[in-house]
């Protein structure tokens, strides 16, 4: 891997609209977001990829006392994300019920459902939300 | 995984010692302490309990966790002279919130190595307060600001900034993950965490050093509700991230913690029940993303690790503590580690087993709701727990079938767990 910042390089990638993972070169692993190991088993041989967008939400909820950096955001969905290629991803999720327990509960019937990426600037910060399809 | 090596020597609990868990600013036991005091408080009534003196220790092990509100580093060499170690090793070690049971891992270590006998392991957090400049006054610590700086365990570069939030994370999800796998509605769920905490307040208040000093019935009362499910499901129990309610969820609170650790050969020189650590494990992980909310590697791998050092499997756990700052992690841990039946673990709740007087006891301090999580503490006051089971000292709460083998469960955030297996001697 390159010697400058991994994580400004995918901080900068987001506002090109690229979402950077990297693929492990010895098990063939995705990881996301991107280090200079491979999370599945440790190796270094790790090359950023270009990853889709595309993924399963697992899960979701919404809390009730957020961090205070996202305060103004309050109520927000906060889910676990299975992403096409592999990796697990815990992010903001768009298009769903908040405040509504009942449609929360009746919506879980229906998870896993498909997601797709979509970068948006979070308190000051472009990041990777998933948005129900 | 590397293959187990056992320690060339082992490793004994002789002494321990725990202080009230509440407010310094406010709890009585603990009122007007700084934190080297409250530090002090504990690992004296360790050395006590082990009929030890300062002079008889060879090393040290302070854990901590918040930095922030103690206005403190360097654990050692602020504590050493309180302690009666000055001039003695010691360090500073921390793995969040499993620190105080990490210690015992290291005290093992250090005693397997040969180079040191006899091992004072201490936790120790003030997170409710900050000092002022003016010692030994201090002020409440904003929980706003307390949890920012508690979220420097967690991933700053990439999770914290992606909405990160502890409460759905960490509360919300597996108790969704446990309700889908299972085919339980979330009705159903609610009467589980109900239960649980029915049980864990009801052991608190068994325990004089538990932070909650009131059963759910009688907080139910005292807020004008006869029917503690009433009251479960009313304004004063609001989801703190749907479908986890409030009470489901940790008291954060100022503590210490000891214990003293000696060669498992020597130990009867300073008690006449000394509890072998006969297994231990540890596991690191970044973030809360694994890939199954209810399976966690980084919960697995050391308990699996822990009980073959040990030797054991999981039918002979005769006591269970897990870190339950979340009370679902109760059902979930204890399923996985394999104390209750995978599935099924649910229905001990529903048929309050895992109290005290019950067949498969959990937590019987209450839990870090009912106990209350001092962090850095906390490992240290769940083994004085069940040091305290195994010795059949627990007055008033203690487990009829005095338990043999324990085994105890810490989670550091985020994530870090140790697992640690303790057997009595003569079980």
């Amino acid at each position: 891997m390159c010697a400058d910042s991994i994580v400004r390089k995918f901080y900068d990638a987001l506002e090109e609209g690229t979402i950077l993972g990297t693929k492990c070169g010895e098990c063939g692993a995705y990881n996301f977001p991107p280090k200079t190991a491979c999370t599945e088993c440790g190796s270094r041989s790790v090359e950023f990829v270009e990853l889709s967008g595309k993924g399963e939400l697992q899960f979701y909820s919404s809390g009730n006392l957020p961090p205070l950096r996202f305060a103004e955001y309050a109520p927000y969905a906060y889910g676990l994300v299975k992403m096409e290629e592999g990796p697990m991803w815990l992010t903001m999720i768009k298009g769903v019920e908040v405040r509504d327990t009942d449609r929360m509960t009746e919506f879980l019937a229906e998870l896993p459902c498909a997601v797709s990426a979509k970068i948006e600037e979070v308190a000051g910060t472009k990041i990777v939300t998933f948005e129900v399809a | 995984m590397a293959g187990q090596v056992r320690l060339g020597r082992g490793a004994s609990i002789v002494g321990v010692g725990c202080t009230q868990f509440g407010n310094i600013l406010e709890t009585p036991g603990i009122k007007g302490l700084c934190t080297e005091e409250l530090a002090v408080k504990a690992a004296f009534e360790a050395l006590d309990d082990a009929g030890l003196e300062p002079k008889d220790i060879d090393a040290f092990f302070i854990g901590g966790v918040q930095m922030h509100t103690a206005h403190m580093f360097a654990h050692y060499s602020r504590m050493c002279d309180w302690l009666g170690l000055q001039r003695k090793p010691g360090i500073h070690f921390e793995t969040a919130c499993s620190t105080s049971n990490t210690g015992a891992g290291l005290a093992a270590m250090a005693i397997g190595s040969g180079r040191w006998e006899n091992i004072l392991v201490v936790g120790v957090d003030t997170i409710l307060s900050h000092p002022l400049d003016n010692p030994p006054e201090r002020e409440p610590q904003d929980a706003g600001d307390l949890w920012t700086t508690t979220d420097y365990g967690a991933d700053q570069q990439y999770a914290v900034p992606h909405g990160w939030d502890i409460a759905p994370g960490y509360g919300a999800l597996p108790t969704l993950a446990y309700a889908k796998r299972y085919g339980l509605s979330l009705a159903a769920m609610d009467e589980v965490m109900f239960n649980i905490n029915m049980a864990v307040r009801r052991q608190a208040v068994l325990e004089p050093k538990a932070f909650v000093k009131q059963d759910l019935p009688t907080l139910a009362q005292s807020l004008g509700y006869s029917d503690p499910w009433e009251f479960w499901n009313s304004q004063y129990n609001p989801y703190a991230a749907w479908p986890t309610r409030a009470l489901s969820c940790l008291n954060p609170c100022d503590g210490a913690s000891a214990y003293v650790v000696t060669p498992a050969d020597k130990a009867k020189q300073y008690t006449g029940k000394p509890i072998d650590i006969l297994g231990f494990d540890w596991a690191a992980f970044n973030g809360l993303a694994d890939k199954d909310p209810i399976n966690w590697d980084v919960d697995r791998l050391p308990f699996e690790g822990a009980y073959k050092m040990a030797g054991i499997t999981p039918d002979e756990i005769d006591y269970l503590s897990v870190h339950d700052c979340m009370q679902i992690y109760q059902l979930v841990l204890g399923e996985l580690c394999g104390y209750l039946e995978k599935g099924q673990g649910y229905k001990a709740f529903l048929e309050g087993r895992t109290g005290s007087d019950g067949d498969k006891p959990i937590c019987t301090h209450g839990g870090k709701h009912g106990k209350g999580h001092a962090f850095g503490a906390s490992g240290g006051s769940d083994i004085y727990e069940a040091v305290k089971q195994m010795r059949g000292e627990a007055e008033g709460r203690q487990i009829g079938k005095v338990p043999g083998i324990s085994v105890v469960h810490n989670a550091g955030y985020c994530m870090h767990t140790a697992v640690t297996v303790l057997g009595r001697r003569d079980s």
